[in-house]
């Protein structure tokens, strides 16, 4: 935990030489997500509901999505980028650390950048909460809820992440990838899932669970349905997702070949 | 002609990458029954309120997913920065080839391939599943084939415009992001830009980025008058007459610093 403390702080301090850019840049992204969401609230201010969910419950899904993936591209930006390593050969100087190549990866790098999308995710997150105005006893329930749920999506989002890197170890270049496992399912996540079409919600809540971090629990918290079972799923299915990803990031692991340079 | 050239050569470098490019077709298309099944679930019982209907909105996001590929997605900054950053463009300024036309004739190789490996196989992909629009008048193929040239053009500016930037700037990823968000965004990627809030539903009818991309797909509904091709023709050429003053402001600037 020291050793992630210390390899993260040197990583701001190296960020942070370059203030005007990292302001810049944190900004358009923000602006970038704040975009998306206004077209939605546009859209949803003149229609009124998208199959019952209104504006501000919307919202909801979409703000634990957009934080939860926002914060894995901070975090996991080596994960993330992690096929510059397979084409210019650089895994196998992660193999010889004596810490595991995994938290060599985490530790190496942050894109604080990505930060500005994460503040508008929780901009969106509370402008929703107090637009929605839930009794108390609700209310108390979402907000301590809420942390759990971005907590579930992220680490979600990291296995896929780690999912799609593996991927690597074959395929070597991983970013045409990426849009399926990562950027369609998190847009799609945005909305609730009971707009879309069997096959659709059948690979959301399977393969590329992305259903469960916000709908499954938001649907049971703002009493459209289900059952008190809706809060343990997401936690649950984020640590077996996560379990059965690490266990392929080892089998991947096993079957790298180098260049033989 | 050397642009015709480069333009071919381009083409044939992204020709290797075709399978990679099929994949990521059928993600973009996945991406196109997000938008679809938004817009059903929006408009289903509402759609007395809208100009559209949900058939409508499905023809239109299948059109916009396909166009896209060429007026949407195109290379950050054409890749000036990377000159700017290493020095070469130096050398590339100086060649005896202009430099807009060199630049932007090798984007274009590539956004032809696009039409061809992307765009198509999308469509094809929309039309097997959910349906495709076909243009029932015969001059509307001729006005589409005009408009989707202006909005290459107009897009391949932008990009230009963002990449020269760099002379002065030398980073551009933030540039190169608010660009396209400004271009997805008002240029009716996901919401068709007449259903946007009053003042910016009329401004963004006459900004470059429903150019690029609203009115080639209007035209191809036959929603839209063909008249609309003056706005695209118009930053058609606005656009290219910045971007050659742009450049030579760049080369006098890099004959100062190197002098």
């Amino acid at each position: 935990m020291n050793l992630f403390i210390k390899l993260v702080s040197g990583s701001i301090r190296s960020q942070m030489q370059y203030k005007i850019n990292f302001l810049v840049s944190s900004l358009s992204y923000a602006l970038i997500m704040a975009v998306d969401f206004i077209l939605l609230a546009a859209i949803l201010h003149r229609f009124d509901n998208v199959k019952g969910w209104n504006l501000y419950e919307v919202g909801l899904l979409y703000g634990i999505s957009s934080v939860a993936i926002t914060l894995y591209r901070v975090f996991g930006v080596e994960i993330h980028n992690f096929e510059k390593y397979m084409i210019e050969g650089e895994f196998d100087s992660l193999l010889i650390r004596p810490v595991s190549p995994l938290s060599l990866l985490l530790t190496k790098n942050l894109d604080l950048s990505r930060i500005g999308g994460t503040v508008q995710g929780v901009l969106i997150l509370a402008i929703s909460i107090i637009g929605l105005s839930l009794k108390d006893f609700d209310m108390f329930l979402l907000l301590v809820y809420l942390p759990i749920s971005i907590f579930s999506g992220l680490i979600i989002c990291f296995s896929l992440g780690l999912l799609t890197a593996t991927i690597a170890f074959w395929t070597q270049r991983i970013k045409d990838f990426q849009v399926f496992t990562l950027y369609a399912p998190f847009n799609a996540a945005n909305y609730p899932m009971n707009i879309y079409p069997g096959w659709l919600k059948l690979i959301f809540f399977t393969v590329i669970p992305v259903g469960f971090m916000n709908y499954t629990p938001i649907l049971f918290l703002l009493n459209k349905g289900g059952t008190v079972w809706n809060l343990a799923l997401p936690p649950a299915v984020a640590l077996v997702f996560l379990f059965l990803t690490l266990r392929f990031w080892q089998f991947g692991i096993r079957h790298y070949h180098s260049t033989g340079s | 002609m050397v642009y015709w050239i480069l333009l071919q050569k381009s083409f044939m470098r992204n020709l290797q990458y075709k399978v990679a490019h099929l994949i990521n077709n059928a993600a973009s298309a996945i991406f196109g029954f997000v938008f679809i099944a938004i817009w059903t679930g929006v408009l289903q019982g509402k759609e007395s309120e809208s100009p559209y209907g949900v058939l409508d909105m499905t023809y239109y996001i299948a059109a916009v997913q396909c166009i896209l590929w060429v007026s949407g997605f195109l290379t950050a900054g054409l890749n000036i920065q990377n000159g700017v950053r290493n020095g070469a463009i130096s050398l590339e300024l100086v060649r005896p080839t202009n430099f807009f036309l060199y630049v932007t004739s090798q984007e274009a190789g590539r956004l032809v391939y696009n039409f061809f490996f992307r765009s198509i196989p999308i469509g094809i992909v929309f039309a097997l599943t959910v349906g495709f629009y076909v243009p029932q008048h015969v001059p509307t193929y001729l006005f589409l084939c005009i408009s989707i040239f202006l909005a290459i053009i107009i897009s391949i500016n932008l990009h230009y415009l963002v990449g020269i930037s760099a002379c002065w700037t030398t980073e551009i990823s933030w540039a190169h992001f608010v660009n396209f968000t400004l271009l997805a965004g008002l240029g009716g990627q996901f919401v068709p830009i007449d259903f946007l809030p009053a003042p910016l539903s009329v401004i963004t009818h006459y900004l470059p980025f429903a150019s690029a991309i609203y009115y080639p797909v209007m035209i191809f509904l036959e929603k839209s008058s063909s008249s609309v091709i003056f706005i695209q023709l118009f930053w058609t050429i606005v656009l290219t007459i910045m971007n050659l003053w742009l450049t030579e402001r760049a080369r006098q600037k890099l004959e100062i610093q190197g002098g």
